[in-house]
């Protein structure tokens, strides 16, 4: 065991220096400064230090290591990339390798989980063993899982797994240059890279990169070229890092607001409950999209509206709205759960009713909450598409996969159907895979679909009366 | 073991006659804030007095829906009480709130009847135990959770039980832990429940003496609600009878089960099962089902179903079927009278619409069949049936009240000493101007 971990130390670690640390890093001195005011910039700034200085650590999984932007040389072959291989293979290798290096550090935990359980924990038995067991034989959640699980590898390792920048290649393309071959002169020639861009755009008829295609600038496409002549893969990649985020952190949201009010209305009933039923209705009873529409509109002017590029106010925005479905589905269960005797027995010696709640009611609602969340993530994922497909919600020049859709839709008939048809399979694949691992949750969850429960029982025989 | 000892030395296991709470005319009403559709509340608890002495058992028995879980929650301040004290040692407690009531709440304790839904399922048995000292922080984590296994130990399940689920344990090691969860704030007094009515009969037993092993090593003072006698029998120094939110008798375990007085203590004992299928017995039959609590009778709580009812001077004489006869009448009419009817029905009536559809003469063929009504009696019957017959249910009832009706349902009885044991009884027979009730039951061929 110790030597496992000490083996896997390095990696684990390349693992967390490799999250986009950035990402909540720049959201956070985004939002202070705006939120509380100049008297803490000091003090954002700082976090901005220490967030740039954790982006920046050397990490193992780097794209330095096995590059594929290079150029190829007079004489054949190429220069620049990883061991003079073609872009194309150095970067399969690169994003084989970022893929094993994940499902091998999900193999260790899920190791180390099952050798902690057979040998480490005290209890013999706990009552989340039989849901992880029965998910374990559940196929299609397990599906779900894999496709979720291929999802965050991909947005995670974004900057990695990209076979050219998001600097580079799509915020600011005229500020980097890269060098080329150029068959007509016969030798190493150097541009900007928006000019390049400009060059490689795929517009159907008169010009088209599609998949598995080199642009004249040497340059490697997996998934072909944007409208504009950027690289669709990175765009998917840092897309598919919004839509992630947006549907986590729009569930969360919901899923946390709706959290809260149950435990609370159930708790106290009466009065508190016929005022979230009342606020609930008044929620539902505006349309969510139009509203959406309004406020993001209304608020595009907005500080908000520029965090994360637009991603965050529609996040919030689904959370805000989002709950009273989850409210009404969790309601009842943290009712009835209420109810219990130990609920009682634990305000009988004294209990805080906040801490009640949460030892005692929470843990067998989070379980109904999961299963819905997991089928409104999708809609979130969805929805934040549908908006930015509308010209609404995360601005460019930032990836959305809706935007990407939208712009590619007029090209779907010709030779650059790939711009439509790749982030919409994307994203279907996406929602899909949530959809599938909320199935597998469900069924987990709920054991009257799985084996028998009663080994646990044979177990505590003997002893007492 | 030791433990728990340490700090309780000198403390006598056996009642030491000074009192550890004492219970003052305690109400506790449900839905009384109900407004406009709720109606009159319902009055669980309705007025309850009494002593628990420390050392103790006393035991509160009582059909279903008789107020005695009510009466253990509110003693534990789980519900609030309407009206009322409840002190002990000294301080009210119906008065505490915030820091204080969490501090008392180390006192007492309680140990609920079932015990499938008093366990959390999510807990091992070991935190279930720690939680009441995670929540008043007592000592070192270190220190609870050597306390654990202790306890573990003292109420007979093995320590390495720590780890497991209550979802692996029988019902009886679940009541186990239940106990040993209580137990675990070295409490003075335990509310119990229906400790045992989950359980196996085997399984009882094993877990009556339990508690009173702890209650000897620990001098627990305990409350334990019930409805099965013979259990109250086995373990209460003291019994409490409650009926509809009232104690109707309370006295030594002894007396009160070799010689009720209370009719209503009566019409219960007589209903336990004699193992000798020969015996041919009179039993005191309680008719139907207690009213209710919404709108208890006036006077005495028991009146409408109390076969030793007192009767008006003029009736004193008057063959029991007949006089059986008027009262199951009156109960008919009572219940379609019914205050506490749905919304629905009372709406109606606002509107005039006559749902009740009552069938008088099968009413009347039910009350009196065959039996030879004498001519007085069967006037004033007569004259209520004119009333029943235009929906006049209220002048009915009057009319029958006023003939037949007696002290027993105008005032409220007090509770009068019987015996020299301390026994109270709530009944208006232990009054020297009437017939006593073991004279009246002797008189009028019941036997107990």
């Amino acid at each position: 065991m110790a030597v496992l971990v000490i083996v896997e130390f390095g990696a684990l670690w390349g693992g967390i220096m490799a999250l986009p640390w950035d990402t909540p890093m720049g959201l956070l001195t985004g939002v202070l400064p705006g939120a509380i005011g100049g008297a803490v910039a000091g003090i954002a700034s700082v976090f901005a230090d220490a967030g740039a200085w954790l982006a920046d650590l050397p990490t193992l999984l780097s794209r330095e290591w096995i590059p594929n932007q290079g150029h190829r040389v007079p004489g054949g072959g190429w220069e620049g990339t990883f061991l003079g291989l073609e872009p194309a293979y150095a970067w399969v290798i690169r994003v084989a390798v970022v893929y094993a290096y994940a499902m091998f550090t999900f193999y260790w935990v899920w190791r180390g989980y099952m050798v902690f359980r057979r040998h480490y924990r005290y209890a013999d038995w706990t009552p989340a063993d039989d849901m992880i067991d029965r998910f374990r034989g559940h196929n299609w959640g397990k599906f779900g899982l894999v496709l979720v699980m291929a999802f965050v590898v991909m947005a995670m390792f974004a900057p990695t797994i990209s076979p050219t920048t998001q600097e580079q290649n799509i915020m600011d393309p005229y500020s980097h240059n890269i060098e080329y071959y150029n068959d007509d002169a016969g030798q190493v020639m150097e541009t900007s890279v928006g000019q390049a861009n400009l060059l490689s755009s795929s517009k159907g008829v008169q010009r088209n990169f599609g998949l598995w295609s080199y642009d004249e600038y040497d340059r490697f496409h997996p998934t072909g070229t944007f409208t504009n002549g950027k690289d669709m893969f990175t765009l998917t990649a840092y897309g598919a890092r919004i839509s992630l985020f947006i549907g986590v952190f729009a569930s969360a949201l919901a899923g946390g607001i709706a959290l809260s009010l149950a435990l609370l209305t159930a708790y106290y009933k009466g009065i508190v409950d016929l005022a979230t039923v009342v606020a609930s209705d008044a929620f539902m009873a505006m349309p969510r999209l139009l509203v959406l529409i309004m406020l993001v509109t209304v608020l595009a002017d907005h500080w908000v509206a520029n965090i994360y590029s637009g991603g965050f106010i529609i996040a919030f925005l689904f959370g805000i709205w989002g709950w009273m479905g989850l409210w009404r589905a969790v309601r009842g269960p943290a009712f009835q759960i209420v109810e219990n005797e130990w609920v009682m027995a634990s305000k009988g010696f004294g209990e805080r009713p906040w801490r009640i709640v949460k030892k005692h009611v929470a843990p067998y609602v989070i379980g109904y909450l999961l299963i819905y969340l997991s089928m409104s993530l999708g809609g979130y994922i969805i929805g934040a598409a549908g908006l930015a497909f509308l010209g609404l919600g995360v601005t460019a020049p930032t990836p959305e996969m809706g935007r990407l859709i939208a712009a590619g839709q007029s090209l779907v008939t010709t030779q650059s159907w790939h711009i439509s048809i790749i982030p919409g399979l994307m994203i279907s694949a996406l929602v899909l895979g949530f959809n599938a691992l909320g199935d597998g949750i469900r069924d987990a969850i709920d054991p009257k679909t799985g084996g028998d429960d009663a080994a646990g029982e044979a177990a505590a025989a003997g002893g007492g009366g | 073991m030791s433990l728990y000892q340490e700090s309780r030395d000198g403390v006598v296991a056996e009642p030491t006659g000074e009192v550890l709470v004492e219970v003052d005319d305690l109400k506790t009403y449900y839905g009384s804030e109900g407004g406009l559709l709720g109606g009159n509340p319902v009055k669980a608890v309705d007025g309850v007095s009494f002593d628990i002495h420390r050392g103790e058992t006393l035991g509160l028995v009582g059909e279903s829906g008789c107020g005695k879980s009510t009466l253990g929650r509110t003693l534990m301040q789980l519900e609030s009480a309407t009206a009322g004290e409840v002190r002990y040692d000294g301080t009210d407690i119906t008065t505490l709130s915030g820091k204080e009531l969490k501090e008392w709440r180390q006192n007492v304790q309680m140990v609920f009847q079932d015990p499938d839904g008093s366990l959390n399922d999510r807990m091992t048995v070991g935190e279930i135990i720690k939680e009441p000292l995670n929540v008043h922080n007592w000592k070192t984590p270190t220190e609870r959770r050597q306390r654990a296994r202790e306890l573990l130990d003292i109420v007979g399940l093995k320590e390495d039980h720590y780890y497991r689920y209550p979802f692996q344990f029988s019902g009886g090691q679940r009541q186990r832990v239940g106990i040993a969860r209580a137990l675990a704030l070295e409490p003075d007094f335990l509310v119990l429940d229906e400790p045992v009515s989950a359980l196996d009969v085997s399984v009882q037993a094993k877990i009556l003496n339990l508690l009173n092993d702890l209650q000897e090593e620990f001098g627990l003072t305990y409350l334990i609600i019930a409805h099965d006698l013979s259990v109250v029998e086995h373990i209460c120094d003291r019994v409490a009878v409650m009926y509809l939110g009232n104690i109707m008798e309370l006295g030594p375990t002894d007396a009160i089960f070799d010689e009720p007085a209370n009719p209503y203590t009566n019409s219960l004992l007589s209903a336990i099962p004699e193992p000798d299928p020969t015996l041919e017995k009179s039993r005191m039959t309680l008719r139907g089902t207690p009213p209710s609590p919404r709108d208890p009778p006036s006077g005495c709580v028991f009146s409408t179903r109390c076969p030793l009812k007192i009767r008006p001077e003029q009736y004193e004489d008057l063959d029991d079927d007949v006089w059986e006869g008027i009262e199951i009448f009156r109960a008919v009419l009572r219940d379609r009278g019914d205050l506490s009817k749905s919304v629905r029905q009372r709406l109606r009536d606002l509107l005039g619409l006559e749902t009740r559809g009552m069938d008088i003469e099968e009413v009347l063929e039910e009350s009196f069949g065959e039996l030879d009504v004498p001519s007085d009696v069967q006037q004033h019957i007569d004259s209520a049936v004119e009333h029943v017959r235009r929906d006049d249910l209220q002048s009915a009832q009057e009319e029958l009240e006023t003939e037949f009706g007696s002290v027993c349902e105008q005032e409220v009885p007090e509770n009068l000493p019987v015996g020299d044991t301390g026994r109270t009884s709530h009944c208006h027979r232990h009054r020297d101007e009437h017939e006593g009730t073991l004279d009246y039951i002797e008189s009028h061929g019941y036997e107990r």
